[in-house]
């Protein structure tokens, strides 16, 4: 049963991997998508399949990090679709650039890497939301739903300092924004995934994923739709009463 | 009510049923296709809920049991079991919300608000879990209460508290084949807030420091709860999910 019918979504890094399957989710729901990504080909493809299945798509090419380019897309989105009631910032990097195929620890990280990860992860979330929220309090209606992580709550060895400090950021932006946004029926949440598999998990070595699946709960790695089900709930009529929340999907590791 | 949900073929324990949320969650349940068993301490107010949700009786049961007494919810359980053959969904509602101050709190205040609130929640969880299927899944409703304390009910927010850690125990003794959750409601439209709102100018107070300015409703618990059942949440073990319009901001 369709529960977004008329709904318009956009969702940032949805070329491929968890922000993909946000987007297919929507769409497989009966909201209008909008596929946002860095790689014009991923969004390309991505918006080309759905419409493949009937559903309405958009593929547009933007780097979340450039105001300009993402208010150009946005832009572009309402004038194609009509107005954007659902955000998804999903957008995000994780650089391994350590020796050992693991991330640099801090007192090796260069400032451009430190400086690139804050722009995507987290002036990334601004930069869209910045975009869309006028168009929503037009409405009177709206859902955001970052990606933050476990790591934003608690030390994961996996991911370095900027990739946390970027997630954390993510929690303190959505419950600030659902205090100055719940007026105008707009809810804010995020969810906080765990290892999911996806290529971004794959770039990790696997000794260090499987590490973590030993101590998770529900013994397996979690897949995109996982996280994808919670969004769509998160930005259903079933989640009308809740904001402000950072929703663990993480098989019960760490418990954050 | 749109319900997304296919529980059909499923079981529904549970307790405080007759309850304002109890009841929004026996319906859409229900609605799903669940079978329900619905408990609550007054025997004749669960029959005529049951009758509402389904006034031949095919798929609902109802119990008479006391969440305070352990005998009780061995009963139920077994009762469940005897009728549809096994239990996939148990949901404590059963909640007791009255006002004391620690100082001039009787001894008997606070036992009460203990074992309801508390010894209830691990008395209904103990006596289900071995007639549990696996794909099964425990939610407890804690409160807003468990998270930030509540003026004038500590009996009530210490077992509120205790009822998070508990499942949070629960869902790692349970893992992988049962998940374990727990539900924090804000304020809530229904009897048990009504005198908080007395309390509050008729909690136009209270409204205004929600983000979503308003009480939620029964419904909206509901819907959470059963997005926990379901496989769209089956990665998701030992969390707590608040629903109080960003009243409290935490998670
Ligand atoms: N996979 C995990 O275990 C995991 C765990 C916790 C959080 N997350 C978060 O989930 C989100 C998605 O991760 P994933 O695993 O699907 O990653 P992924 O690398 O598989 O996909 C990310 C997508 O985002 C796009 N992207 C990257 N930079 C962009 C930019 N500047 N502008 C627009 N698009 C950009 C990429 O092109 C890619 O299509 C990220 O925010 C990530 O931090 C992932
Ligand atoms: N309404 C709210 O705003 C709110 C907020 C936070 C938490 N909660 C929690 O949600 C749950 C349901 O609350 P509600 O709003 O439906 O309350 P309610 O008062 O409408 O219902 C509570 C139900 O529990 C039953 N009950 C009381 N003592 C019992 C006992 N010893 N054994 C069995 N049943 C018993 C009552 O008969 C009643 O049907 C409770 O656990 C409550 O603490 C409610």
């Amino acid at each position: 049963m369709s529960t977004h019918t008329g709904r318009v979504a956009l969702v940032t890094g949805s070329g491929r991997g968890i922000g993909r399957a946000i987007a297919d989710a929507h769409g497989a729901a009966g909201a209008a998508v909008v596929y946002l990504d860095h790689d014009p080909a991923l969004a390309e493809a991505a918006a080309a399949e759905a419409a493949a299945k009937g559903r309405k798509a958009l593929g547009l090419a933007a780097d979340v990090a450039d105001y300009a380019s993402v208010a150009a897309a946005c832009e572009k989105a309402a004038a194609t679709l009509g107005p954007i009631d659902v955000l998804i910032n999903n957008a995000g990097i994780s650089p391994k650039s350590g020796s050992d195929g693991k991330r640099a620890p801090m007192w090796e990280m260069s400032p451009s890497e430190w400086q690139r990860v804050l722009d995507v992860n987290l002036t990334g979330a601004f930069n869209c939301t910045r975009a869309v929220v006028p168009g929503m309090r037009e409405l009177g209606r709206g859902r955001i739903v970052s990606t933050s992580s476990v790591a934003g709550k608690t030390f994961c060895d996996i991911v370095g300092v900027h990739y946390a400090a970027t997630k954390a950021g993510l929690i303190g932006f959505t419950k600030h924004l659902a205090g100055e946004l719940g007026p105008f029926g707009i809810t804010v949440n995020a969810v906080a995934p765990g290892r999911i598999d996806t290529p971004l998990m794959r770039g990790t070595a696997s000794a260090a994923n499987d590490a973590v699946k030993a101590i998770t709960p529900l013994r397996r790695f979690g897949t995109a739709e996982d996280v994808a089900e919670t969004c769509l709930f998160l930005t259903s009529d079933a989640a009308s009463f809740v904001t402000a929340q950072v929703i663990d999907v993480a098989g019960g590791w760490l418990m954050t | 009510m749109t319900t997304t949900h296919d529980f059909s073929g499923r079981t529904l324990l549970i307790t405080g049923a007759v309850g304002s949320i109890g009841r929004a969650v026996a319906e859409r349940f229900f609605a799903s296709g669940a079978n329900c068993v619905v408990t609550d301490l007054d025997e004749s107010a669960a029959t005529a809920l049951a009758r509402d949700i389904d006034p031949g009786l095919t798929r609902v049961l109802p119990l008479a049991q006391d969440a305070a007494k352990p005998d009780d919810a061995a009963r139920a359980a077994k009762a469940a079991v005897e009728r549809f053959g096994a239990i996939d969904f148990v949901v404590t509602s059963a909640g007791l919300y009255r006002d004391a101050l620690v100082a001039e709190m009787s001894d008997a205040e606070w036992r009460r608000s203990i074992d309801i609130n508390l010894d209830g929640v691990f008395y209904t969880c103990r006596a289900a879990i071995p007639h549990m299927r696996e794909g099964g899944s425990i939610v407890n409703i804690a409160s807003m209460a468990g998270h930030r304390g509540s003026f004038a009910h500590a009996h009530y927010a210490a077992a509120k508290g205790a009822v998070l850690t508990f499942s949070r125990s629960l869902a790692l003794e349970l893992a992988p084949k049962i998940r374990v959750n727990a539900v924090s409601p804000g304020l809530i439209d229904g009897p048990m807030v009504q005198n908080l709102l007395q309390m509050n100018a008729g909690g136009a107070r209270l409204i205004e420091q929600t983000p979503l300015k308003r009480l939620g409703r029964p419904d909206e618990i509901a819907s959470v709860i059963a997005f926990l059942c379901s496989s769209d949440a089956g990665f998701m073990t030992g969390t707590s999910l608040h629903v109080n319009g960003g009243l409290h901001i935490a998670s």
